[in-house]
């Protein structure tokens, strides 16, 4: 049961990333193209790829987390105990969840609030954009309890055959 | 306790104890702002959001898509042929293909992991099968990956730019071909003393000039990569951004009509993968902007650069502080962050005391990128003892002497500013 929700779950969220990066390139594309030949740009161009690049950094969060891709310093767990980096990093997990709530809480609160304005272009309501953070948050709070027993346990994460989690996040 | 006292107890310890980069600045905002600022805690998402709501930002995920899309191919083999038949026989010859490769192949990826991760796995292989050290070429390997983030494109760039208004993306793409030629020549110094002293033989000898035209026609698409996007920066045909995505759909090109080795159902694995490194990227860069901003409510970044300009350093006293102090900000902290935090606050001071703000800018980029690949935390030593299998401690002693020329080059970059300044000049990249 469980074991079917994380597979459509991973699958939908890679589905969604997929589409909004494609997406992205093609706006930006096109507006260069047409701007060559026709001498006319999209005026909404900018706008939406920009706040589509929110959307992928925040939908795209949960995963890295789930393939263990966010960079972090473990040079201290390393030469710790083994019981006491799994107490450490349990704390570390805890920290989290709570972080990824803040996150979601205010997220939501923020999108409210901003309800009323309009995205200066497209002319939508910017809680459609802002909704971005509480989703993604809430998403990286779902992935988090999908594999924070491997990361406790024996800072184990989930593997991807594309994503190397070591190369990511750095320069 | 001020607020940015308790921002940086707590982003330290929560660092320490090895909370992710990204969380870890996140919940030490958090944490400053509810114990020592009297502002509502919904600003944090306001910062982090208009930290990231940038079009030149959306350079980043292009030039990582272009550089994805571009080394899915056989496109490494094609630049390593290249490289290979100039210096392929001489003594230490597959170490100067190393190096000349991962050079090459900077000017299609915009990053150091990128360059290490990619060919630089397929060369340790090889220089190991040719008898070379395999600690050595890993070594070799991740100090010239740094050529990564200097020679353009360059993701900690665009950041850069962002963080110092003084320069412009293009500025510092072109700053960065001279220096980034330099390091890859000293780099080749280290490995012709190294061969010379272990006898690592060369292979095969020069070829004949029609096997060279050969080679070389068909590794010219990947590198007029880089001069499509300078040459198209430079003539104001597109934005930095619009580089980028041109980058991208030449890449496809180059990879499915040229090469023909990029298939259309291989696309979603590349978007994959290409969204996962930007969003962990980005993820970074809105964090820190947030955290940044705790700095700003304090007006900290104005102090410090007052206290700076008081201490009446000359340009060059303050150039030499500056390295030492990021040298050592750099072996604990990732460029990303470091760029983001400490730009805002030195460049300012920097340009007050008479320092171009090009040559300024190499100088950190280098600097923090050499953190990378500085022991104990080096996110580049990672990633190339985790591809080439050696373990860290063997590749930090092979390290030594590539440091030590990292040093020099690092004094030359500073002390002479024309070497990043000459060539946006001549060629005319102004702000």
């Amino acid at each position: 049961m469980i074991d079917k929700f994380e597979y459509y779950f991973v699958a939908i969220n890679r589905w969604l990333l997929i589409i909004v990066l494609a997406l992205m390139s093609l706006i930006v594309f096109t507006n260069v193209g047409l701007r060559y030949l026709t001498s006319h740009s999209l005026e909404w161009a900018e706008e939406v790829s920009r706040h589509l690049m929110i959307w992928l950094t925040f939908l795209g969060c949960g995963p890295v987390l789930r393939y263990g891709g966010h960079i972090a310093i473990e040079n201290l767990q390393d030469i710790l105990s083994s019981a006491w980096s799994k107490a450490l990093r349990a704390l570390i997990a805890l920290m989290l969840f709570v972080f990824f709530a803040f996150f979601v809480y205010f997220g939501v609160l923020y999108a409210q609030l901003t309800q009323y304005q309009q995205t200066p272009a497209t002319q939508i309501s910017f809680a459609y954009i802002y909704s971005a953070l509480p989703v993604g948050m809430s998403l990286c709070f779902i992935h988090w309890l999908l594999v924070v027993r491997g990361y406790v346990g024996e800072r184990r994460f989930a593997q991807d055959t594309q994503f190397d989690a070591t190369s990511s996040a750095s320069l | 306790m001020s607020a940015s006292v308790i921002l940086l107890i707590s982003v330290c310890v929560f660092l320490a104890i090895g909370m992710p980069v990204a969380f870890a600045l996140g919940l030490s905002t958090v944490t400053a702002l509810v114990l020592g600022a009297n502002f509502p805690l919904i600003v944090v998402l306001k910062e982090t959001f208009t930290g990231m709501d940038s079009f030149p930002l959306m350079a980043v995920p292009f030039f990582i898509l272009a550089a994805e899309l571009m080394s899915g191919g056989s496109l490494t083999e094609v630049l390593l042929r290249f490289a290979g038949q100039f210096v392929g026989h001489k003594r230490g010859g597959l170490g100067y293909t190393n190096v000349v490769t991962l050079t090459f192949f900077s000017g299609i990826s915009g990053s150091a992991l990128a360059d290490a991760a990619g060919p630089g796995s397929m060369l340790i292989k090889m220089m190991d099968k040719a008898g070379y050290g395999r600690a050595y070429a890993a070594a070799l390997t991740a100090s010239t990956a740094i050529v990564g983030p200097i020679i353009p494109p360059s993701i900690i760039m665009i950041i850069y730019a962002l963080a110092d208004e003084r320069v412009s993306v293009g500025q510092l793409f072109v700053a960065g071909v001279l220096p980034g030629i330099l390091i890859a020549i000293a780099m080749c110094c280290v490995n012709f003393y190294v061969s010379r002293q272990r006898d690592y033989r060369g292979d095969g000898e020069l070829p004949g000039w029609r096997e060279i035209v050969r080679t070389s026609w068909n590794a010219l698409p990947a590198i007029l990569l880089p001069v499509v996007i300078l040459g198209g920066m430079r003539a104001g045909w597109f934005t930095p951004t619009e580089a980028s995505v041109v980058a991208v759909f030449y890449a496809l090109v180059c990879g499915k009509f040229i090469y023909k080795t990029l298939e259309w159902k291989a696309l979603p694995d590349i978007l994959w993968k290409s969204s996962l490194l930007t969003a962990s990227v980005l993820i970074i860069i809105g964090m820190s902007a947030s955290f940044a901003w705790i700095f700003t409510i304090e007006n900290l970044p104005q102090d410090i650069a007052n206290w700076l300009v008081g201490m009446h350093l000359s340009k060059w006293a303050f150039l030499v502080v500056i390295n030492i102090f990021l040298l050592l900000f750099g072996i604990f902290i990732e460029p990303l962050p470091g760029v983001m935090v400490l730009v805002p606050i030195l460049a300012p001071v920097a340009s007050k005391l008479g320092i171009d703000p090009v040559h300024f800018a190499m100088v950190v980029i280098y600097n923090l990128t050499l953190g990378m690949i500085t022991p104990p935390v080096g996110g580049l030593l990672f990633v190339t003892s985790n591809v080439s299998k050696v373990p860290m401690s063997a590749l930090t002693k092979e390290l030594t002497p590539f440091l030590w020329t990292h040093g020099v080059v690092l004094i030359i970059l500073t002390f002479i500013p024309a070497i990043s300044t000459w060539l946006p000049q001549v060629w005319g990249f102004k702000h």
